[in-house]
């Protein structure tokens, strides 16, 4: 008996599966165009400090400000932060920032420590948007810079990196039932596709349950940046922040429902990343208590 | 017949004024069911509330809305009450079609500390009969199951102040209501299987909606087991706890559909979905006392058709497993036919 085309199940994901039974783009890409996963090792740093929110959770701006500083100057290699900052764009760019909007979404202060440190490199503020929202947004934009909220997802699995585009397709909800896996695509969206240069995670304070709405149970103080320019390794990492600080929670295994296949898929599918730990080189900075890696 | 202006004129009033008494009672039964205090503490609302319904409910809560969508969704008030001295406290009235609905959205997660909101006699007689919990408190989240209605009530900041008002906006929500019993399905589900393997009653969850059976176990990205509205669906793992302290754990599944062609229907479907390498063997003739059990990756599987009711285990140890746990559970659900 052959199986029903894009039957995709349980035990496809268990075997590994997934990609044999994905069928075809939701906004009609060539996947033989996108196909091809990245090849080397991808540099994935986490910067925290335990004093980056108070105990009421509100954001110290100071000290965010310093962990960014660090983050990029860890991440690129370069001296300075405007070093570093024109080491990923440049000033003639129009950079969109592109937050998490919902469920918990990216700290404002995140999105400004961010905007006003391109400033201070000598990025015209008139350059800087913020592009979450209508693909209008992206189009009008030369680099993105992804800031996306660390979160489990109840439709997704992981919320976070490869979710932050969603909104650009145009119509996301086709992405919440069995196309979640295709959410690389909207990383290859003409308008998309090769913009970003930057992903950093806000990860002061995540989520790691899936919702769909937050329950503060699931939230707890990670005080961390998470960076770089592999946007499946980020979520890669993400995940498995998410997946160790779950067993710590129940104290038994936790996996998360539904697996977050878009990672898997962002990598074998869409070629934008490395999905393996192996292929990922991780550096951490500052607190190290509960890193979860 | 010539029909005046004057006539026109009359009959247009009238009409107008039954559109209008008839619209505001409506309107006024679907927004005030439930009379939330105007000021608790230092919080106080709005004078009405904002009014999701399924046709704006993305608007409200993006793709979460598909978790109540999933549901029999009637309609949703949220108050934001807000306070000068405080954080804020959101109210969100889920107004759900059945009371199972309702206990399904609560069934979801079973963590948090339990409380006792109502006060009325028959409530705690109800309550103190019953395995279930009618609300949850965790960290500034209330969740409450009571008659037809799930509520959420999230204080921005927990605070002892914001708890406090928390629990005082749970009792104001449950005042009038009734505990109405959990779904009857749940009982279709024993509590331990031989000596061993124990029913998590805190991992069990009702549901008609595939994506939320996803969120709990994943089966499939499409709706294999044809879940919609009509079918009551409860699932639930069994433990056996090991000497190495690691417990085994293996997840029971029974499905209600609103008749025996329909459950057949959605077997040949899962079947053909799940298990397209094995040969098929639907045996919808209740005498026929053995399962279909089949080896997977995860171990040993089986299902059993009985009426209208699809019954299936996963990650069994071994085929008798299976073959006891489906057994075992498909007795009761004859149990509860007769």
């Amino acid at each position: 008996m052959t199986k029903k085309k894009g039957a995709l199940t349980r035990r496809d994901f268990i075997r590994g599966t997934i990609g044999a039974t994905f069928g075809t783009s939701l906004v009609g890409l060539n996947w033989s165009k996108t196909k091809g996963a990245a090849a080397g090792s991808s540099l994935v740093t986490i910067v925290r400090d335990e004093n980056a929110m108070d105990s009421s959770n509100k954001v110290n701006t100071d000290v965010l400000h310093k962990m960014l500083e660090q983050t990029l100057i860890k991440f690129t290699g370069e001296k300075t932060v405007k070093d570093a900052w024109l080491s990923l764009v440049k000033p003639s760019d129009t950079i969109g920032l592109v937050p998490t909007p919902h469920l918990n979404p990216t700290h404002d202060e995140v999105t400004d420590a961010v905007k006003s440190s391109l400033i201070n490199s000598g990025i015209p503020e008139g350059n800087i948007t913020n592009a979450q929202g209508r693909p209008e947004k992206p189009k009008a934009c030369t680099a993105l810079i992804a800031l996306p909220a660390l979160k489990a997802h109840w439709l997704t699995g992981l919320g976070t990196v490869m979710k932050i585009y969603i909104l650009y397709s145009g119509n996301a909800r086709q992405y919440h039932e069995q196309n979640n896996a295709k959410l690389g695509e909207t990383w290859s969206l003409p308008f998309v596709k090769g913009k970003t240069k930057l992903v950093l995670v806000d990860a002061l304070h995540p989520l790691c349950d899936k919702g769909p709405q937050v329950d503060p149970r699931y939230k707890w103080a990670y005080n961390g940046l998470i960076a770089g320019t592999d946007p499946v390794a980020v979520d890669t990492v993400c995940l498995k922040i998410i997946m160790n600080k779950r067993e710590e929670m129940r104290g038994e295994p936790w996996p998360i429902s539904p697996p977050p296949l878009c990672i898997e898929a962002a990598d074998k599918e869409y070629g934008l990343g490395t999905s393996r730990m192996e292929n990922i080189k991780v550096e951490t900075y500052g607190w190290k208590e509960g890193l979860f890696l | 017949m010539r029909i005046s202006p004057k006539t026109v004129s009359s009959a247009s009033i009238i009409i107008i004024l039954f559109l209008v008494i008839f619209i505001g009672a409506t309107t006024k039964m679907k927004t005030n069911s439930i009379r939330l205090p105007k000021t608790i503490d230092s919080w106080t609302r709005p004078d009405s509330p904002r009014i999701v319904t399924s046709q704006n409910i993305f608007d409200y809560m993006n793709g979460a809305g598909e978790l109540y969508l999933g549901y029999r969704f009637d309609h949703l008030e949220v108050y934001e009450y807000t306070s000068s001295q405080e954080d804020d406290i959101l109210v969100e009235l889920y107004f759900m079609a059945t009371s199972d609905d309702a206990f399904g959205l609560l069934s979801l997660d079973w963590g948090g500390e339990r409380v006792t909101l109502s006060d009325s006699a028959q409530n705690v007689k109800s309550q103190a009969q019953s395995h279930w919990v009618r609300a949850l408190y965790g960290e500034g989240l209330l969740r409450i199951w009571t008659d037809k209605l799930y509520a959420r009530v999230m204080a921005t900041r927990e605070t002892p102040a914001s708890k406090k008002a928390v629990l005082s906006f749970g009792k104001a929500i449950t005042g009038d209501q009734k505990n109405l019993p959990e779904p009857g399905l749940l009982k279709a589900l024993s509590s331990q299987m031989g000596s061993d393997w124990i029913l998590r009653k805190d991992r069990m969850s009702f549901f008609r909606s595939y994506l939320v059976l996803n969120s709990i176990y994943y089966l499939s990205p499409q709706n294999i087991l044809e879940l919609d509205h009509s079918v009551e669906a409860v699932t639930a793992p069994y433990e056996k706890a090991s000497e190495a302290g690691d417990a085994k754990r293996i997840q029971f599944l029974v499905v209600k559909y609103e008749n025996p062609e329909r459950a057949r229907n959605a077997l040949d479907h899962f079947h053909d979905a799940f298990l397209p390498e094995h040969k098929k063997d639907i045996q919808p003739d209740s005498t026929v006392e053995n399962p279909s059990v089949f080896e997977v990756e995860e171990g040993w599987m089986g299902y059993k058709l009985k009426g209208k009711y699809l019954a299936i285990v996963f990650d069994c140890t071994d085929q008798e497993l299976a073959q006891n746990i489906i057994h075992q559970n498909v007795s009761n659900l004859s149990k509860m036919e007769e």
